[in-house]
């Protein structure tokens, strides 16, 4: 891969994925929704990420263990997450893993503050399906975009995907509806759009980057 | 403590159509999904007095388990 590596993410990457969930959270747009729902300022968004991170739940997007790195020169350049549904230490859907960990870290006022959000933002929440692959979090430094990390990235995820669980058969992947980029390169690895979210109401757009959420899908040929 | 909990959790999921049993589970109750499950579980803290562990929190599955918890960390029955 001329100089690129690819290889398990460990706790001293945090720095990193905090900045592979910004971006990849923000899509494009300058809409944080970990500080938008929460009433917090970015950086404070920011540091409960890695405190997220820092707990070393495994199952979740905010699981160290989900991700994989691409190296350069030392330096981490692309990452990617990826679990296999439910398949964790107490069984629970990675979404109940997710709240567990904001509710714990994010703490009362920010908790407050959601209350008054919540509705604008329920239409868009969608369910994992059990014992699938489970994609989320893909970001590839901008000086090393089109070399195909995301591709490889893909493929090593589902290696380790098969290597923990051989009878998986599918991967899915949700995508903002404006995020054509990523869009792409999902198709491109085989997946197909399956299901999309939409809200019609206007205050999502001053919470998230977009109002259309899709679910994308790659059926595994066993 | 059972009617304190059906308050909030009446509050939260606007709506009255699930049973206060051991066995309810969060999958089983319209409306309880990631958004209003973290509203749930700090509107119980903020009631009850107490902060659970992240650890706890993830041994949760059902109302009889939070009921045992709660009663743990509070003396309350």
């Amino acid at each position: 891969m001329n100089g690129y590596s690819i290889r398990k993410a460990s706790i001293a990457d945090i720095p990193f994925l905090v900045t592979v969930v910004v971006a990849a959270e923000k899509s494009g747009s300058d809409k944080l929704s970990y500080s938008t729902l929460f009433d917090l300022a970015e950086q404070q968004a920011k540091d409960f990420i890695a405190a997220m991170f820092e707990e070393e739940i495994d199952g979740c997007e905010f699981s160290v263990s989900s991700f994989l790195i691409v190296e350069y020169a030392g330096e981490p350049v692309a990452a990617f997450g990826g679990w296999i549904e439910t398949l964790n230490e107490d069984e629970l859907p990675s979404k109940m893993l997710k709240s567990n960990l904001i509710s714990y870290t994010f703490g009362r006022a920010a908790m407050e503050s959601l209350k008054s959000k919540a509705a604008f933002i329920s239409e868009l929440v969608s369910e994992r399906e059990s014992l699938t692959l489970q994609l989320e979090y893909l970001y590839v430094v901008d000086e090393h975009r089109g070399k195909g990390l995301s591709n490889r990235l893909i493929e090593a995820l589902e290696q380790t995907a098969f290597l923990q669980y051989p009878s998986v058969t599918k991967a899915q992947v949700q995508v903002y509806g404006n995020n054509t980029n990523a869009i792409n390169v999902y198709k491109k690895n085989g997946f197909q759009i399956k299901e999309k979210y939409k809200t019609d109401n206007a205050e999502v757009l001053n919470l998230l980057p977009y109002n259309e959420k899709y679910i994308m899908e790659k059926l595994f040929k066993n | 403590m059972i009617e304190k909990l059906r308050t909030i959790f009446v509050s939260v999921l606007k709506h009255e159509e699930f049973e206060m049993t051991d066995s309810l589970s969060a999958d089983q109750v319209n409306g309880w999904d990631s958004l209003t499950h973290m509203i749930i579980i700090t509107d119980i803290e903020a009631a009850f007095g107490i902060k659970f562990k992240l650890k706890e929190l993830n041994k949760l599955n059902n109302l009889g388990n939070l009921i045992s918890l709660i009663t743990e960390k509070t003396g309350q029955k």
